[in-house]
């Protein structure tokens, strides 16, 4: 694992930032990211994903870890000096410049000639889609206008990166679909790189090359949105990226393949591969399963036996709450219309049953 | 009900304009009283009172006085609240929350004690009487204005704009003149305006410290009243209201109010 091996622009190394609470705000975080990609950076609100953007720019400073840039660390270089684009959440425009102004202000520090800056600042906007909109004042524009001067004017500096945080959140829905495909639209037009911070897994999914979740400081997990939706590291990401039911299980080693039991009823059978190498007969795990990879069919075989609490129907799914023998509730998402959907009545007994590939199991 | 007690709402702050702009009504018709004495109402009128405030030069050299003085302070009360409001809000610094309270002592002390204070140090110093020590004095009163509004105007522009400008290359100095000053721009006229009033219609720190040959306005007005009263005191009383006023006003028209409190 040489470094020239895997030719990482920007890579990022145990960075760690204690604000003196709890716990360090980022802790040992590690990732690295390639030219021209668009990563996310996904958690819940207060995991560390703005102190994570923050130490990025040079406005904090690391407890300790490495921002490696260019094949060098500028964790001890100033802001000024480090020629990223960050694009803050409440867009920080410059309310006493024009539009033209804010956008060239970068270039004006840069010493760039006042005819090449005009170039550039013209062919930013029209990258933002705001040409014709240099001469008016920030606060004369809406919040997604704002938004795209903000993004038009940290491109223009040509930047190693560009940093989002939350570039969505205050934008009203229409707007936020919207915006949504015009800066991943942006991005790929001028391949710039970019690390995309969200609280929003729907977003994080449908923008993002690769994301990053992660969880009280620390990543769970990194990856494409299809990996780290179908293949989810932790009982954490699990949950996190889209729905998921957890069954608590027990595993069986006995004789033949192992096997994994719910209230002494056997769980479709588990990949090998998936179960902790350290897990020992009798121990308690938790399957994971997503609701639309749930089966229903009548109880004369296999599966798991429940009765169906309510079914619903929200559109493109009928969602139903199922009951297993012990109590233990699950959700399972079925076709209308389908054969399946026809035995969900409320009341109903049936069998689940879901293929090994889309079971995880985690220890519990 | 409510019927009524808006009645007595509508009454209540009738009662209260009345009581703060009665006195001013009162001192306006007497401005252009004729008689030779204060009496209301005034048994004629005329504008005369206004010419002899104009001819007289210990009035003329009293305001000549206050105004450089004023426009001096509100000057001075700019370059050092600025940076101490600007130390008080964005660095961090051991002291920090004690400093922060502290900078207010000087409005809840007795203004008497202030002055008396302020003659001891000044007498030794050679202060008493010139030009310096009034400004110096008055500096006492309006700074800590001064640095609350800069202050208070200063956290609400919050950082996020300053460290835009950071990350698009702006070094610290550059980033303070280009981005921060015009965003504060409001605050630094209101705490102005407010130092300029204070300090023009300042009387209690000023009577210790003004001699024969050094007064300000408000002091000579002062001593005139001591020794007589005709409607030329209305007539300056008048003059010095509309000055604070026309200052206001301008603080009003160019920022407004509100913006410049930062609300
Ligand atoms: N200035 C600060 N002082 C102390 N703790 C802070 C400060 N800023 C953030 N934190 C804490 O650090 C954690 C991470 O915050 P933040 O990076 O803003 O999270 P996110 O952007 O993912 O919502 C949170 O628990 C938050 O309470
Ligand atoms: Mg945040």
């Amino acid at each position: 694992m040489s470094l020239a091996s895997t030719p990482a622009h920007i890579r990022i190394d145990k960075l760690t930032f204690d604000y003196g609470g709890e716990r360090p705000a980022v802790d040992t975080l590690s990732f690295d990211i390639a030219k021209g990609e668009f990563i996310g950076l996904l958690g819940p609100s207060g995991c560390g994903k703005s102190t994570t953007l923050r130490m990025f720019a040079g406005l904090l400073a690391p407890t300790s870890g490495k921002i490696i840039m260019g094949g060098e660390d500028i964790v001890s270089r100033p802001p000024w000096e480090r020629n990223l684009g960050l694009v803050f959440q409440s867009y920080a425009l410059f309310p006493h410049m024009t539009v033209a102004q804010n956008v060239a202000f970068g270039l004006r520090l840069r010493k760039v000639g006042k005819e090449e800056s005009a170039a550039r600042v013209a062919e930013a906007l029209r990258a933002v889609r705001l040409e014709g909109f240099g001469n008016r004042r920030p606060a004369e524009l809406s919040g997604g206008q704002q938004q795209r001067v903000a993004i038009a004017r940290a491109i223009v500096i040509e930047p190693e990166i560009l940093l989002l945080d939350e570039p969505l959140s205050n934008l009203d829905a229409r707007l936020r679909d919207e915006m949504r495909f015009e800066i991943r639209d942006i991005q790929s037009r001028t391949g710039i790189t970019t690390l995309f911070v969200t609280h929003d897994q729907q977003e994080a999914l449908t923008m993002c090359d690769r994301i990053a979740v992660m969880n009280g400081g620390k990543l769970e997990q990194i990856g494409t949105p299809v990996e780290i939706y179908d293949k989810p590291a932790t009982p954490f990401v699990a949950g996190f990226i889209g729905r998921a039911n957890s069954v608590p299980a027990t595993l069986r080693l006995g004789p033949g393949a192992p096997r994994l039991e719910h209230e002494g009823q056997a769980l479709p059978a588990p990949d090998l591969q998936e179960l902790p190498s350290d897990a020992a007969d009798g121990a308690k795990l938790a399957a994971m399963v997503r609701p639309h990879a749930i089966q229903l069919s009548r109880q004369d075989g296999d599966g798991l036996t429940a009765r169906v609490n309510r079914s619903v129907f929200v559109g493109s799914v009928i969602e139903v709450e199922l009951e297993l023998a012990g109590g233990h509730k699950l959700v399972a998402e079925l076709r209308p219309g389908s054969a399946e959907a026809q035995l969900a009545q409320p009341g109903a007994d049936v069998a689940l049953t879901w293929r090994t590939t889309d079971m995880r199991i985690f220890a519990a | 009900m409510t019927k009524f007690l808006s009645f007595i709402s509508r009454a209540y702050v009738t009662l209260v304009f009345c009581i703060v702009f009665m006195p001013m009504a009162i001192i306006l018709v007497i401005s252009f009283s004729a008689d030779s004495y204060l009496s209301f109402p005034p048994s004629g009128w005329s504008l005369k009172w206004y010419g002899t405030v104009l001819g007289n030069t210990s009035f003329m050299q009293g305001f000549r006085n206050s105004a450089i003085i004023a426009v001096i302070v509100a000057a001075l009360s700019l370059a050092l609240g600025l940076p101490a409001a600007y130390a008080l809000v964005r660095l961090d610094f051991p002291g920090r929350a004690l400093i922060r309270s502290l900078v207010i002592a000087p409005l809840v002390l007795p203004a008497m004690m202030l002055g008396l204070g302020i003659l001891m140090v000044f007498t030794p110093a050679g202060l008493v009487a010139t030009y310096p020590g009034l400004v110096l004095a008055h500096l006492v009163m309006t700074l800590p204005f001064s640095i609350r509004i800069l202050q208070t105007s200063l956290s609400n522009l919050g950082t996020d704009v300053d460290e835009a400008a950071m990350t698009l290359g702006a070094r610290p100095l550059q980033v303070f003149m280009q981005i921060t000053l015009p965003r504060l721009t409001p605050g630094v006229i209101a705490s102005s305006a407010i130092a300029l009033i204070l300090s023009f219609d300042e009387i209690v720190l000023s009577l210790f410290i003004v001699g024969p040959r050094l007064q300000t306005l408000p002091v000579a007005l002062y001593r005139y009243v001591d020794e007589r009263t005709d409607p030329m005191v209305a007539v300056l009383a008048v003059l010095m209201i509309a000055l604070s006023l026309a200052i206001v006003l301008v603080v009003e028209r160019s920022v407004g109010f509100a913006k410049a409190f930062g609300r």
